[in-house]
């Protein structure tokens, strides 16, 4: 079993306007991990390159540069796309299906068998909170709120190992928002990978354990929630800390994290805080920035995109 | 093996659940019921019978010519009005797949690309086929039973209508790959079906041609393109059981077609979506 469920390196898609020439780096050079059964956030404002990143993830769309890979395998080969349950944004189901033809349809695509498609289909489409009526109405009269259901019916037909769902709750009234968490919780604990690209700060906020900004297709800021919002406190980042220090400080600190060669502290008090930074600096390291911690995710996203 | 049959399946569920398709399907229905009410064959004495069309009645004709003559006018319906038909409904079955919103979902489906495409392209055909052998079949049957003439060129000529659809549908195909429009998919299509009759003409125009290169290019494109317009020839030199002395419009179809898929695979699987 491979350690990362999703791993991309490099990852770049460049448009080119076919009449202007003009290019636009939709997404630019992104390298993120996401380990198995991990909740992984994607966040940024609209137009950051979300979509595009998720599209390069499932192959529709073809990077300029870098690889993405999923469990260990580049997926541009069919095999390797198995394992993955996926919604897309602004999907368009096909109108003449019926909730559950458009089931065993995609079903039959990820490779289900017949007696496993019939056995899957009433209990997912009840999972997703879909009635009886629902089961042989055309898609062409479900409320939007009813497709986004479907559509996660569809992404968990074949019981996936990785989930991507690109703005899941988009349509949804509060109640089915509420429905949709909490059949995501259950799957979180299941051990299902998700990675979900959402603008819900509050919503990625309390299910996501990681998550990662992208601005303009470049990534801002990655890390876990705990560590990026941290409470209330104080978060110090140094750089070149000596391992001895680093040993030392982990201990005192709140939270603890490193990222490539940078680390993030935080403290619950600003003396905790002052004398992490006495340490750091008298072990000649690197102070990167001192800041009082931003309570909500949301307050950390603001300053990340300004 | 379940992806495709699920393609395919699919490509049926999406064309009945278009009118056009109705349509075609309802043209062939109308055409059956005339052919077991309203005309009535008494065979007198083998050779010759009586027709009766709506009353009118034309004693002594040769009924196998009336029926070949009949089949004949059939085949030729389908031949030029089902194709066009066909094309008409097809450019949009093809178009809807590449639907954004809709694409990606087929995508992200362990399924290569190629196979996706395929798969549809299958689906289509065999909704066409389907068609037709229906009307074919049915006509063939009902004139089997009424007159007693059981001529295999009629059944066979269907066989040419298919494989001249599933050519233009390659064209439809590579269309809608490049220029996602099923619009400009069925004007290309008709251009093609519309040239190929002048084509044909080819020894009488080079003579009003002055110049060698159009000479050649007219050449070229006539080899090139599909041969629709020969294609008519010979459906009708098998139903009257006329042996067919030339194949090449069949074999230079078939590279054509063949082609044409090849370069709309190429194109599908590089696309970004
Ligand atoms: N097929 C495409 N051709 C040209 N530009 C595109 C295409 N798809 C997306 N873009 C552009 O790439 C940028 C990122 O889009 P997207 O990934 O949809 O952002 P997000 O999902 O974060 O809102 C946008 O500026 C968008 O206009
Ligand atoms: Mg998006």
């Amino acid at each position: 079993m491979t350690e990362f469920a999703i791993e991309t390196e490099g990852l770049t898609k460049v448009f080119r306007n076919r009449w202007s020439g003009k290019e636009l780096r939709a997404v630019d050079d992104i390298s993120i991990r996401v380990r198995s059964g991990m909740t992984f956030g994607l966040l940024g404002p609209n137009g950051a390159g979300k979509t595009t990143f998720v599209k390069m993830l499932l192959s529709c769309a073809h990077p300029t540069a870098g690889v993405a890979k999923v469990f260990g395998q580049d997926s541009r080969i069919p095999g390797a796309r198995q394992p993955i349950g996926y919604l897309p944004e602004n999907h368009r189901f096909p109108t003449y299906l019926t909730g559950w033809g458009m089931l065993d349809f995609y079903g039959s695509l990820s490779g289900m068998d017949e007696a496993t498609r019939k056995r899957r289909i009433p209990e997912l489409l009840e999972l997703v909170g879909l009635d009886e009526r629902a089961h042989n109405l055309r898609l062409g009269k479900y409320s939007k709120g009813m497709l986004q259901r479907v559509g996660l019916a569809q992404a968990l037909m074949h019981s996936p190992k990785l989930l991507v769902l690109d703005e899941p709750s988009d349509g949804v009234d509060p109640v089915g928002r509420k429905h949709i968490r909490d059949v995501l919780q259950n799957l979180k604990e299941t051990g299902v990978t998700v990675f979900l690209n959402s603008h819900l700060l509050q919503e990625v906020e309390l299910f996501c354990h990681d998550v990662a900004i992208i601005q303009k297709g470049r990534l801002a800021l990655a890390g876990s929630v705990a560590s990026l919002t941290g409470g209330s406190g104080f978060r110090v980042e140094a750089a070149n800390v000596p391992e001895l220090v680093e040993k030392d400080l982990r201990q005192r600190a709140k939270t603890c994290e490193r990222t490539e060669d940078l680390l993030r502290l935080s403290f619950n008090t600003r003396e905790e805080a002052n004398l992490a930074v006495d340490l750091l600096r008298a072990a000649g390291s690197e102070i990167e920035s001192f800041s009082r911690t931003r309570s909500t995710l949301e307050e950390v996203f603001m300053s990340t995109v300004k | 093996m379940t992806a495709t049959y699920a393609l395919i399946r699919d490509t049926f569920r999406e064309a009945f659940a278009r009118k056009v398709f109705w349509g075609f399907f309802g043209c062939c229905t109308a055409l059956l019921l005339f052919f077991i009410f309203l005309m009535r064959v008494d065979v007198v004495a083998g050779a010759t019978a009586t027709v009766s069309l709506f009353g009118k009645t034309s004693p002594g004709q040769d009924v196998t010519k009336i029926v070949k003559g009949t089949q004949g006018f059939i085949a030729a319906f389908m031949y030029v009005a089902g194709i066009a038909l066909a094309v008409f409904a097809s450019a949009g079955l093809v178009s809807a797949m590449f639907e954004p919103g809709r694409i990606e979902l087929l995508l992200s489906k362990p399924v290569s690309r190629t196979h996706l495409l395929l798969g549809r392209f299958a689906g289509n055909v065999l909704v066409v086929a389907s068609n037709v052998w229906y009307l074919t079949i049915g006509t063939w049957l009902i004139f089997g039973i009424k007159t007693d003439v059981w001529g295999t060129g009629f059944l066979l000529s269907s066989l040419w209508t298919i494989f001249m659809f599933t050519v233009l549908l390659t064209v439809i195909v590579l269309v809608g790959v490049l220029f996602d429009s099923g619009a400009v998919a069925i004007m290309v299509t008709f251009a093609i079906m519309i040239i190929t009759p002048i084509l044909a003409q080819k020894d009488q125009i080079e003579r009003l041609l002055s110049s060698e290169w159009s000479r050649d290019l007219l050449r070229v494109m006539y080899y090139v393109l599909p041969k629709f317009s020969d294609g008519a020839k010979l459906v009708h030199h098998l139903i009257v059981n006329e042996p067919v002395t030339d194949w090449m419009p069949l074999w230079s179809t078939a590279i054509f077609g063949a082609a044409m898929l090849g370069l709309a695979i190429w194109r599908f699987e590089r696309r970004t979506f």
